[in-house]
């Protein structure tokens, strides 16, 4: 996208100023960088989601008479659909911003490039990666308070490990998905940089 | 002008409809860029209903039920619980983000109407009207994502932790807060599509 953006600039009908082609090469740059963050960053979310598993042995009274009995109990990301969903959805993303990454490094040699195909694809992301992160922190968020309205225990002075993985695996999504924001606009300021100069 | 308004919206849209490669715009750079914002504010029209009934179901989705409980063996009583929206963080946060949807679409429909007026609205407007919408999708993405799941969660239970599903209990409430979540993923589709439209606008509008 950075050589892309500096021959819209400079190798186009329009001849820009060295200073307006190193302000767009610098903010291309900054979109690769924030790019690259938003596919580590999806990785690292999905992978530490999907692998939280923590087993706990938890003393169920089976009668009164009786001493507790220990049962181990699993607590695992596929358990809860919100957690599917927000792995699903990050795995999607980290693929996406992957693919992107490769053709905006591959394409830099082009006229306009690829920046409206990308940015509509960057939005959807970033709805796609809203919800998923809405979803599995409205779940997190139930697992550490409960719902006393309905009945709904917190797990999460069971399973604590389990918790700040997830809690870990939301935040980091959560910076990724504000990142790809960061993106869409970027972009978009590319693009008023260049029709409104 | 409500006539004129969907025919002039029915052409814009059949024009961005058949929207051609990006690089067709290139090709003839003499052409003037087309106004959009037709469709922009039938858009934004769309929205603001959207938010309007969503916030409208769910903020009357309050329901009361008589439970029975069981006392003793031979003794049965009843015991009078109501499920509200305000007894879960997510669905205020939705109800939050409703909210401020209505409040930025009837304020972006007027922008909208005013660039309709103008002959050739700015890039400026076009670029902030982006940056908001994005921030606006982004908010009303999580909202619904955070209310669907725990819909979700009251409509199928979670066994694993031992979470009852409530909506064999409370039927009303859960029609509401279902349909008030499936209608905000309706609006927030539409604010992804406006941040569609108006980078394209841009686009087009960039030499």
């Amino acid at each position: 996208m950075e050589s892309a953006v500096k021959q819209g600039v400079n190798g186009g009908v329009r001849h820009g100023t060295g200073d307006e082609g190193k302000t767009q090469a610098g903010a291309g740059f900054s979109a690769g960088i924030l790019r690259l963050l938003v596919v580590a960053m999806t990785l690292v979310a999905a992978l530490v989601m999907a692998t939280a598993s923590e087993t706990q042995m938890v003393s169920i009274v089976v009668a009164p008479t009786l001493p507790p009995l220990p049962v181990p109990v699993t607590a695992k990301a596929t358990y809860s659909s919100a957690f599917v969903y927000f792995i699903v959805a990050n795995a999607i993303a980290f693929a996406y911003s992957a693919c992107s990454l490769a053709v905006v490094v591959l394409k830099r040699g082009s006229r306009r490039g690829s920046i409206l195909p990308i940015s509509i694809l960057d939005a959807v992301m970033v709805g796609l990666l809203f919800s998923g992160n809405g979803a599995a922190a409205a779940f997190g968020v139930l697992g550490r308070y409960g719902n006393s309205h309905v009945g709904w225990t917190k797990v999460c002075n069971v399973f604590g490990r389990f918790c700040e993985q997830a809690t870990a695996s939301i935040v980091v999504s959560l910076i990724a998905s504000v990142n790809l924001l960061a993106l869409v606009i970027l972009s978009m300021v590319g693009l008023h940089r260049r029709s409104s100069a | 002008m409500a006539s004129t308004e969907t025919s002039t919206t029915s052409t814009t849209n059949d024009f961005s409809g058949g929207k051609p490669a990006p690089e067709s715009g290139y090709v003839v750079p003499s052409r003037p860029p087309p106004n959009l914002f037709f469709l922009d504010f039938g858009l934004r029209l769309l929205l603001f209903a959207a938010a309007v009934s969503a916030l409208v179901v769910m903020v009357t989705s309050k329901q009361t039920k008589l439970i029975p409980i069981i006392v003793a063996p031979s003794l049965q009583s009843f015991v009078v619980r109501d499920a509200k929206f305000q007894y879960s963080p997510a669905f205020i946060y939705l109800v939050a983000a409703l909210s401020v949807t209505c409040l930025y679409s009837i304020i972006t429909m007027l922008v909208s109407l005013f660039a309709i007026a103008s002959p050739s609205p700015s890039p400026r407007m076009l670029f902030l009207l982006i940056l908001f919408d994005t921030l606006m999708a982004g908010v009303m993405a999580s909202a619904t994502g955070n209310a669907g799941s725990v819909a979700y969660i009251g409509l199928k239970g979670n066994s694993h932790v031992n979470w009852n599903k409530i909506c064999n209990v409370y039927g009303k409430f859960c029609r509401h807060v279902g349909s008030s979540a499936a209608v905000s993923l309706v609006a927030s589709i539409v604010l992804v599509l406006l941040v569609v439209l108006s980078s394209y606008s841009l686009y087009r509008r960039c030499r």
